[in-house]
């Protein structure tokens, strides 16, 4: 393909000099995919370093009749930063820097590429972090984490991405450059735009909120004898009123892949453990502990302990965060899933997973925002086996299923992109969807900004295909 | 269908010059999707109306034939305490909403000034900001799914139940703010918050002079208040105006914190050379209502209330040139300047209703020239067209217009009343 279209190239070259876009297959080829879903080679990628080459792009995008797919690390793992047909990529690799730092109002403004965990180091030094902490934040950029409105464990306390966004500067399908912000009059747009996954522009500049680092800061572990006891004392500490600034889980499955990766002292004998993190005032994280320890244990907490040392609590969060690719001493390969339940009906979602895991014959790992209700089951599995893939892909389905029938949703912050398109009618009416077709229309009506995400393949004209039970075809496992 | 229709109380309903031919007051979600389609037909203009008390909120509408009265729309749906949502009608009080959440040791920092009155779908519609939102965070943070009517008709919903959601469209976040020209907000879901163990509202008296180091000094407290407020004038907020203001501080916790805030709060101004600070801890509640309900309190017919909202940089800049703009047009001028958001209130005054009227548009003049982005908060109906509801227009209105071409492309809900006259 990429020989095939000269002109093109040239005009991006024309653009964005050489070294902002790539064309030759193997290049190419390293953003054919995401954490997960498989692609199509891209016609082109292009690195731009600024709004206006953004908007350059999207004209000549436009010109040659091509769709544009915006990618920050290309961590997503439901296909929203891969080119489903083709078309031009945008990586945001080279635009990647704090802009402007306003310690007094707690606002930072930010290149789309700049790393999560980055925008935090940068801000330290003046007392400030930023909020939303995706697992994958030692990599995957903030315009990523805008676009499928992040969250990760301190959602739970601060909130998903979009209580964070304040503005936004983004390219329209005309190729046009705009401020938005929740300081100007009129329609919310930057709420619109973020979560909305790339579909309605091209985030191009953030101005985020910032949070004041807390005085004093508690990691401690829970152990129980199952991951259902985990979830009832969970459901008990949010009922209770408690606000503590993470609560999640992880089975033993997860435990003891994690402990073998990462030693951090998750005690190996449990069942389920529980992380929990509590902040504030140091008198008052201490009140806390005790309340919280004394729910655990009123459900069946085994032990509980809190971290020693800063050093002992970073350990416990990068462990946790890096659970995922612990896995890979278990099973060749696994199949995330990210749905979300009403709190109090952890522990019957977390049932249902394990009865859908025992009746497909697949390997089960529980990891997940127990505070938030959101749900990370792991399916683990060789492809190699014969009909375990099949299986994975039903599972997948029942678990999301499950998750709906429980008052749930199927993306609490990993999103829909092309994974889960099929299966947004469950959630949804053709009303519902005909409504949100209304406001991508409004920004797109072209739909050139990342095409075949999120809406169901037959939903123009309120159409709605019949769900699928399917991984998509090159899913990345 | 029974559509109610009371033509006697049109008048209630009349918004700057314009008073409605009908008023309809649906009970449910059905009533009201099919008296908007029947607007829609007909191209009556309708306007949504909740408990009144933001409507000075926007341009005044353009076309105005139908007024549809949505607290009939009253029931809260689920409430679930131990999940910390709870789901209900846009026609809910936001006092009763906070009665079914208290009950259960919760709440939503909505903030709404006169909660008996407002009603959820109001508060959200207007876009209210409350001076809690620098700590809790904005109305829109806490909403996780609504459903909406638009104008032909249609019902749809997005968001859900759960509090963490990337499931399609968040397209709540259109409506609120959006002074009900998209659609109309049938139903709003919440998640809530355990309510602190405890409150107080500190409120210091500043004599001449102190100021400017007790604005700093609360900046640099450990410990942040829920909310700050300097406050001058606006003698219903406590009874006691005080020609240099006064400091009206809210502090929420755990017991201990506000103790301990209590006693930073004190050091910081009395090192400011503010002698005394009054505690209120039974009485907290009840004079952090009355500051809210100040910010949209008129004061007859001779009074409208401005916001302008910006950084904490130049909040007592702003204050003095809206100062300046009043004392030029012989008004009196009484202000809220907010330590934690930013947003500086003023409510003008003159003595008489002729002169308010007749100096408005000079004041208007002076205003926007040191104040652009300054929004009507309160204003009598009848001097709406001397106001102007949006002083500034936003880069992206175009795409503004397309929205509201795509969701209500007969121009029934409200036109005129949004930004650019949409």
């Amino acid at each position: 393909m990429a020989t095939m279209e000269p002109g093109l190239h040239e005009r991006l070259i024309g653009a964005l000099g050489t070294q902002g876009v790539l064309t030759s297959p193997e290049d190419l080829s390293a953003y054919a995919f995401d954490a997960f879903v498989e692609g199509e080679l891209p016609a082109a990628v292009v690195l731009p370093a600024d709004a206006r080459q953004v908007s350059a792009v999207v004209r000549i995008a436009r010109d040659c009749g091509h769709p544009v797919v915006s990618r920050g690390a290309g961590t997503g793992l439901c296909g929203g930063a891969v080119a489903g047909r083709g078309g031009i990529v945008i990586s945001f690799a080279r635009m990647n820097r704090l802009l402007a730092l306003d310690s007094r109002n707690r606002r930072a403004r930010v290149q789309p590429g700049l790393v999560n965990l980055e925008l935090s180091r940068l801000v330290a030094g003046d007392g400030l972090f930023f909020g939303p902490d995706p697992s994958s934040q030692k990599t995957s950029t903030l315009g990523g984490n805008a676009a499928t409105n992040a969250g990760g464990p301190h959602a739970f306390a601060y909130g998903s991405m979009s209580a964070h966004v304040l503005g936004l500067e983004f390219v329209d399908a005309a190729g046009d450059v705009f401020g938005v912000s929740l300081d100007d009059c009129g329609y919310d747009l930057t709420g619109a735009l973020v979560g909305s996954e790339g579909t309605l522009g091209i985030i191009t500049a953030l101005e985020v909120r910032l949070l004041r680092a807390p005085a004093a800061v508690r990691v401690c572990v829970a152990a129980f004898g199952d991951v259902e006891a985990a979830s009832e004392a969970v459901s008990a500490i949010v009922a209770a009123g408690l606000l503590p600034t993470a609560l999640e889980v992880m089975d033993r499955t997860i435990v003891r892949a994690v402990e073998a990766h990462f030693a951090a002292g998750f005690p190996l004998d449990a069942g389920a453990v529980l992380l929990a993190e509590i902040a504030g005032d140091a008198g008052d994280v201490a009140d806390w502990e005790n309340t919280l320890a004394a729910i655990a244990r009123e459900h069946g907490a085994l032990s509980w302990r809190s971290a020693a040392s800063p050093r002992e609590r970073d350990a416990l969060w990068a462990s946790r965060k890096g659970a995922a690719g612990a896995l890979g001493r278990i099973a060749p390969n696994y199949y995330i899933q990210d749905a979300t339940v009403p709190r109090t009906k952890l522990p019957r979602a977390i049932r249902r997973v394990e009865e859908i895991a025992r009746e497909f014959g697949l390997l089960v790992g529980n990891v997940f925002h127990a505070g938030d209700g959101n749900l990370h089951p792991l399916l683990l599995f060789d492809r190699r086996a014969s009909g375990q893939l099949e299986a994975v892909a039903q599972a997948g389905h029942a678990i999301l299923a499950a998750c709906i029938e429980l008052g749930g949703t199927i993306s609490g912050e990993h999103g829909i992109g092309s994974e889960k398109r099929e299966t947004l009618p469950l959630v949804f009416s053709d009303d519902d969807l005909a409504t949100m077709a209304r406001l991508r229309d409004a920004f797109d009506v072209t739909r050139s900004f990342n095409p075949d995400k999120i809406f169901p393949s037959g939903a123009v004209c309120g159409e709605v295909r019949a769900a699928q039970a399917a991984i998509p075809a090159g899913a990345w496992l | 269908m029974a559509l109610t229709h009371a033509q006697t109380d049109c008048a209630a309903y009349a918004l700057g010059e314009r008073v409605p031919g009908n008023v309809y007051a649906p009970a449910n979600a059905a009533e009201l999707t099919e008296i908007l389609r029947r607007c829609d037909d007909a191209g009556e203009a309708a306007v949504l109306f909740g408990g009144h008390s933001l409507q000075a909120f926007g341009n005044a509408p353009q076309r105005f034939d139908a007024a549809i009265d949505l607290r009939g729309l009253d029931r809260i749906l689920e409430h679930e305490p131990r999940n910390l949502t709870i789901s209900l009608e846009a026609g809910v009080t936001v006092a009763k909403l906070d009665a079914a959440l208290l009950a259960h040791g919760q709440f939503i920092p909505l903030d709404a000034p006169h909660p008996s009155r407002a009603t959820v779908g109001g508060t959200l519609a207007s876009g209210w900001l409350g001076p809690r939102r620098a700590t809790y965070g904005r109305s829109r943070d806490f909403v996780i799914g609504a459903t909406a009517a638009l104008a032909d008709g249609t019902l749809a919903k997005s968001g859900g139940m759960v509090v963490k959601n990337v499931t399609g469209y968040d397209l709540a976040k259109l409506y609120i703010g959006s002074l009900g020209t998209l659609a109309a907000i049938v139903s709003a879901n919440f998640k809530t918050l355990p309510l602190p163990a405890a409150r107080r509202v500190a409120l210091a008296a500043l004599p001449e002079g102190t100021r400017a180091r007790a604005a700093a000094n609360l900046a640099g407290l450990t410990r942040e208040p829920a909310a700050a407020l300097m406050v001058r004038g606006f003698a219903e907020i406590d009874g006691r105006p005080g020609a240099e203001g006064r400091l009206l501080v809210l502090l929420e916790g755990s017991r201990r914190t506000v103790d301990l805030s209590t006693r930073e709060l004190r050091s910081a101004l009395g090192s400011a050379g503010v002698p005394e600070t009054r505690l209120l801890d039974r009485e907290a509640g009840a004079t952090f209502a009355n500051a809210l309900d100040a910010y949209v309190a008129l004061v007859g017919e001779r009074s409208a209330t401005f916001r302008s909202g910006g950084s904490l940089d130049d909040v007592a800049q702003r204050a003095a040139l809206l100062a300046d703009a009043a004392a030029a047009s012989e008004f009196e001028i009484e202000t809220i300047e907010d330590l934690c958001t930013g947003d500086v209130v003023a409510r003008i005054s003159a003595p008489s209703t002729l002169q308010f009227r007749e100096r408005l548009g000079e004041f208007e003049a002076r205003r926007r020239a040191v104040c652009g982005g300054a929004r009507v908060l309160a204003a009598p109906q009848r001097l709406r067209a001397l106001l102007e509801g949006f002083s500034d227009v936003p880069p992206s209105l175009a795409t503004m217009r397309a929205l509201k071409g795509r969701f209500d492309p007969r121009s029934t809900l409200s036109p005129g009343r949004f930004v650019g006259g949409i």
